[in-house]
């Protein structure tokens, strides 16, 4: 059994292999999976906003942009080479609908959007992702192998 | 803002009032006696609500209501999965399981007791402090917790950085217990706490 490490909400966490990050309970929220493959370190980044300028301050690992920030230098600081860097999205789904109400402002998919926006600004490839769609997500991330791992309550169970 | 040990314990008496209120209008809806005990009432920043919660995966079924009025909010009420099962088939008299997580009558049910018990604690908020919380319709999601809470969180408008919780056990034959949160929007947790002199 490998060491989970649990991330929790507007938190970063970063691990190397064998162990295992975990972020359960995603809604519109996303989790930001990062990883460098030669070394086997990496870290994920659990964010709710998409950006913190608009916000008051506050805890800078809630939001995309100021969260990446800081997860990347986390893992560059564990000896982790930039152009190595690759990531992983999950999450930033749209929970409830209102009948007859659009929802003004889809939460989930502005995280996504924005999150994708500073990976590019960051020059960080993103492999693959898992956003959208009206349900939970829970996720583990293996940093030694890089398979990111989802669970839902009703929507099965994949490998991405 | 802070709040005081002394506002707390007046919104855990708030809490009490409510539950009592939502435990009467279930035990009429279920023709059970339902009885509560004395909710926990937390104030605390939405990032901790883990820590109260526990697990935020764990499938609950989670109601939410826009609150509208003078001191606007989001108001919530999650119940475990199975409890939600047991007060869908106590409401339709049968034995049968229904899906919850699929079945369309099972889950307008589920709104609309969700819709009494929220408005239950709204009633209660409005009996202290004089100002009128009106809810709107009720919507529903039966999933992880934590993400129908992070989507309540962040959907629409400034919050204020606390959130009101408050744990109640509705307790009859069977087991039934739930949660209520109240999200407050930016001001309206001051508002309501100076409308009752605290």
């Amino acid at each position: 059994m490998s060491v989970v490490i649990s991330v929790g909400m507007a938190d970063y966490k970063t691990a190397r292999a064998p162990e295992i990050l975990l972020t359960a309970g995603l809604g519109s929220c996303i989790g930001i999976c990062i990883r460098d493959p030669f070394l086997k370190v990496g870290g994920m980044s659990h964010i709710m906003l998409p950006t913190a300028s608009k916000s008051l301050g506050g805890n800078p690992a809630k939001y995309a942009d100021t969260a990446l920030e800081l997860l990347l230098k986390e893992i560059l600081g564990m000896g982790a080479i930039r152009s190595r860097l690759k990531a992983k999205i999950a999450g930033g789904a749209q929970m409830f609908s209102f009948p007859g109400k659009p929802p003004v402002l889809k939460i989930g998919e502005r995280n996504a959007e924005a999150v994708k926006e500073e990976l590019r600004k960051h020059g960080i490839p993103l492999l693959v992702e898992d956003v959208g769609g009206s349900f939970g997500r829970t996720i583990y991330f293996d940093v030694g192998t890089g398979e990111l791992r989802i669970r839902t309550i009703n929507h099965g169970e994949k490998v991405i | 803002m802070e709040i005081t040990q002394f506002q707390l314990d007046a919104l855990r008496e708030i809490g009490n009032i409510g539950s009592g209120h939502a435990a009467t209008a279930l035990s009429t809806l279920l023709q059970r006696r339902i009885d509560m005990s004395v909710p926990k009432v937390w104030a605390i920043p939405f990032e901790k609500i883990a820590e109260i919660i526990g697990q935020l995966d764990t499938p609950q079924a989670t109601i939410y209501v826009k609150v509208e009025g003078e001191a606007p909010g989001k108001a919530v009420f999650f119940f475990p999965v199975e409890s939600a099962q047991i007060v869908v088939q106590a409401l339709f008299g049968t034995d049968k399981p229904m899906d919850i997580y699929s079945d369309e009558m099972a889950q307008s049910a589920l709104k609309e007791v969700g819709n009494i018990l929220v408005s239950s604690f709204l009633i209660a908020l409005t009996q202290f402090s004089g100002i009128a919380l009106q809810p709107s319709v009720p919507a529903l999601a039966v999933d992880m917790i934590g993400a129908s809470l992070d989507a309540i969180f962040l959907e629409e408008g400034m919050l204020d950085d606390l959130v009101l919780f408050i744990d109640t056990q509705l307790t009859g034959i069977p087991k039934i217990e739930g949660q209520f949160i109240f999200l407050p929007d930016e001001g309206s947790l001051e508002k309501l706490l100076g409308a009752m002199g605290l």
